[in-house]
């Protein structure tokens, strides 16, 4: 029979990485796109949207709950789905979080690469579409580099989780909202338990990902 | 023999500066046509126009019997029938042989298919030991010669070579001038190229033209246009004294 | 032979992906009930000592939201719960008026006590009531003397406070913010900073969050000098948000939670409960004519509700 507060502590790190990985992912599937296209395209407003998005990175975490908060709760515009309260709704807030960050780093990354690189492939025959995707594989190391930096914020947060899931025991309760509930209560010793778990947490994952990366298999 | 490029009055205007002036020209299969003259005269953005990844601001583009624009439906279709291999090389971060094979991937070409021709032009150029080498560390005349293998071994019918040996050894340059006749002399091809040096004008090309202020200043049958050229600047230019 | 693929590692990643999702976001397809209380309910533990009770007598999971007591009634408006455990009479009482609640029963009072230092330079020690040893720590504050820590969060604790000082005769809205820190902050960080204020810091407190910190050590010059005045109890109720205003809720599972916190059994558990270092926290009160609001529902909901009226 597992100790109660182990089975605890699993089940709250379950559902950190949980969140803030389908946050990273929903994130970095709207952001990388989005940042290669901007990354590569030439339009008016190119500058003013980068500012923008680069800007977007402090965007804080209590204004993405606030905004997560106010339009899923029941008396809010799409209340009826009866997401507040729910991982869904603290995903939804963590992945306004990322979008930013995933973006950004992407078209630094994608701009990098070398312009002649685009051509070539252009010339070569590829269309707009396997041109963009050849060069996201050029910035490849750029691109994972921003996904991953996308999970760091995800994983860092609490306020917009806090917020919108309500730190429910079970069900909506995560690694950082944790500490933040130990604290009030006075559980010094527990709450710097779990900061340590929450910190080998986040560095297993970056550090299973650059493995990956240096066996070449991402 | 059959045209396999016609340009007729091409201009592209910018803002503040005429790049390609009314340039009128016609490429017929077996060609190799040197295009020379000083930093700036257009020939660069000439062979952007051609290729499509410009639009101009006046003219008409003829290729292999159609007429082509920017506008054009399916553009890289049209594109994969020509070939650009520019001065400075740039390979993408995968090994030789994917390098090589791109053009062929991008056409779902079959794998034994692909694995005959790269093997073929990686010998041709003497890239055979560097297969599996990361493309990026290749020294620069063996990455040009990679980057040339690249462009023709999708058997394009059009060459446009823009100063493809400038900053080459002389080995180098051999190797690549002899692929660039082996491949127009298959026969049903053409290719342009843009040079400095009027030696390699004279050794490769066919027929030649000097570009000056975005216009065609004179062309002709390259022996002619060094032995007797007729306008005043071309003289000046195959004499030396034009100084680019 | 091609480049190895940058596609491996993506796919590793999606199947520990899925994988997390099966073992995490799969629940158990029991009833759930949303409660939404205060912060200082929860963390005196007695829920998490009653609600085991509930959840397998009637064979459901409930989801507690634990806030300070103004989104607590926010989160009863919203409809963002189905059942509120507070202790605001005065704006419970509003709350049930307005429609927002189907009834208001009473459930339990805890007390709240005046903490300050030992040294207590304000003798609240000597005050006869609450009243008085508000008027003290005023007189005191705004000569330098004292110092009150406010939880400024429109929470229970904080509607508490703010009727003491109306009953002294006081306005709040003058007080210097030299001596009165309007923290906005929970009632275990209000005992912390309080602390800090070195043989000067005074504040209201409930008992269990009190004794908490207390026994650990965290506040370990922070002694109660006044308890007692019934003006100090804390009354909790339980109110089922209106499913005539708000359909989603569950109105069955609700009722059902209003009259087993009232039942014998339950108020029994209740008045028994001691925090870990044995302090009896709660006085149980719900009983005959503990039903102190109602609000009629509309039929459909009728029949489905039994509200208690002995």
């Amino acid at each position: 029979m597992v100790d109660a507060v182990t089975y605890d502590v699993v089940q709250i790190t379950l559902l950190s990485l949980y969140v803030s990985g389908s946050a990273t992912i929903l994130g970095s599937l709207i952001g990388v796109p989005l940042g290669a296209a901007v990354g590569l395209k030439e339009f008016g407003g190119k500058g003013l949207l980068k500012t923008i998005t680069y800007t977007m990175y402090g965007f804080p975490p209590v204004i993405s709950g606030l905004f997560i908060y106010y339009i899923f709760s029941r008396a809010g515009p799409l209340g009826d789905f009866g997401i507040l309260f729910t991982p869904t709704a603290m995903i939804l807030a963590q992945t306004l979080l990322v979008i930013p960050l995933v973006a950004g780093v992407t078209i630094t990354s994608v701009s990098e690469v070398d312009k002649n690189i685009k051509n070539t492939v252009l010339s070569l025959g590829a269309s707009d579409r396997q041109a963009t995707f050849t060069v996201i594989k050029e910035a490849w190391v750029g691109v994972i580099t921003a996904v991953m930096i996308g999970f760091g914020r995800a994983i860092a947060e609490v306020g917009a989780a806090y917020m919108v899931g309500g730190n429910i025991e079970g069900k909506t309760r995560i690694l950082t909202t944790s500490i933040m509930l130990e604290t009030r209560m006075g559980h010094f010793g527990y709450a710097i338990g779990l900061g340590v778990v929450l910190l080998i947490v986040a560095c297993g994952v970056f550090l299973f990902m650059r493995w990956l990366q240096e066996r070449e298999l991402l | 023999m059959s045209e396999i490029l016609r340009t007729e009055g091409l201009t592209k205007e910018y803002a503040k500066k005429i790049a390609v002036s009314d340039v009128s020209m016609s490429v017929s299969e077996g060609d190799i046509v040197g295009i020379m003259g000083p930093s700036g005269s257009g020939k660069s953005t000439l062979f952007r126009l051609i290729n499509l990844l410009e639009r101009p601001t006046r003219g008409k583009i003829v290729f292999d019997g159609n007429e082509i624009s920017t506008s054009s439906p399916d553009v890289h279709l049209i594109r994969r029938k020509m070939a650009l291999v520019l001065q400075k090389p740039s390979a993408m971060n995968r090994n030789v042989f994917n390098n090589v094979a791109f053009g062929l991937q991008l056409r779902q070409v079959e794998k034994g298919e692909t694995e005959r021709r790269v093997s073929d032009y990686l010998e041709r150029l003497g890239l055979t030991e560097s297969r599996e080498r990361n493309a990026r560390s290749l020294s620069g005349g063996e990455m040009q010669r990679m980057c040339f293998a690249r462009s023709v071994i999708v058997e394009p019918k059009l060459l446009l070579l823009d100063e493809f040996t400038a900053n080459l050894d002389p080995q180098n340059i051999s190797i690549l001038e002899k692929a660039v006749r082996d491949f127009v002399n298959q026969g049903g091809r053409a290719a342009v190229v843009i040079t400095h040096n009027p030696f390699q004008a004279k050794r490769l090309c066919n027929r030649a033209a000097l570009m000056m202020n975005g216009g065609i200043v004179e062309e002709g049958e390259t022996l002619r246009i060094f032995n007797n050229p007729t306008d005043e600047r071309t003289k000046a230019f195959v004499s030396g004294e034009m100084v680019f | 032979m091609k480049d190895k693929s940058p596609l491996v590692g993506i796919i590793v990643l999606a199947i520990v992906m899925i994988l997390l999702m099966g073992s995490v976001a799969i629940q158990p397809g029991r009833q759930r009930l949303t409660l939404a209380t205060t912060t200082s309910a929860y963390d005196s533990g007695l829920l998490e000592k009653i609600l085991p009770n509930f959840e397998s007598k009637y064979d459901c999971i409930v989801d507690v939201i634990a806030v300070g007591s103004g989104q607590t009634m926010e989160i009863g408006k919203n409809g963002d719960a189905d059942v509120l455990l507070v202790h605001s009479p005065a704006s419970e009482k509003q709350f049930v008026k307005d429609g927002y609640g189907t009834s208001r029963t009473l459930v339990a009072y805890n007390q709240f006590v005046i903490v300050g230092p030992e040294s207590d330079p304000a003798g609240v020690s000597q005050a006869v009531n609450a009243t008085d040893a508000f008027k003290r720590i005023y007189q005191n504050g705004t000569e330098g003397n004292a110092i009150f820590v406010s939880r400024g969060d429109l929470s229970g604790t904080h509607t508490k406070e703010k009727s003491i000082w109306v009953k002294a005769g006081l306005n709040v809205s003058t007080f210097s913010n030299t001596w009165y820190l309007s923290t906005g902050q929970g009632m275990g960080a209000v005992l912390d900073i309080t602390e800090q204020q070195t043989n000067k810091g005074y504040t209201l407190s409930d008992e269990a969050t009190y004794y908490t910190r207390r026994e650990t050590g965290i506040i370990p010059h922070l002694e109660i000098l006044n308890q007692g005045d019934p003006l100090l109890y804390n009354q909790y109720s339980v109110i089922p948000v209106n499913p005539d205003r708000w359909p989603s809720v569950n109105a069955t599972l609700a009722t059902d939670f209003v009259n087993w916190i009232t039942s014998p059994e339950i108020q029994n558990m209740i008045g028994n409960f001691t925090d870990a270092y044995g302090h009896k926290l709660f006085v149980p009160n719900a009983g005959p004519g503990s039903v102190a609001e109602t609000h009629t529902l509309s039929s459909q909901f009728q029949a489905v509700i039994a509200i208690r009226t002995d």
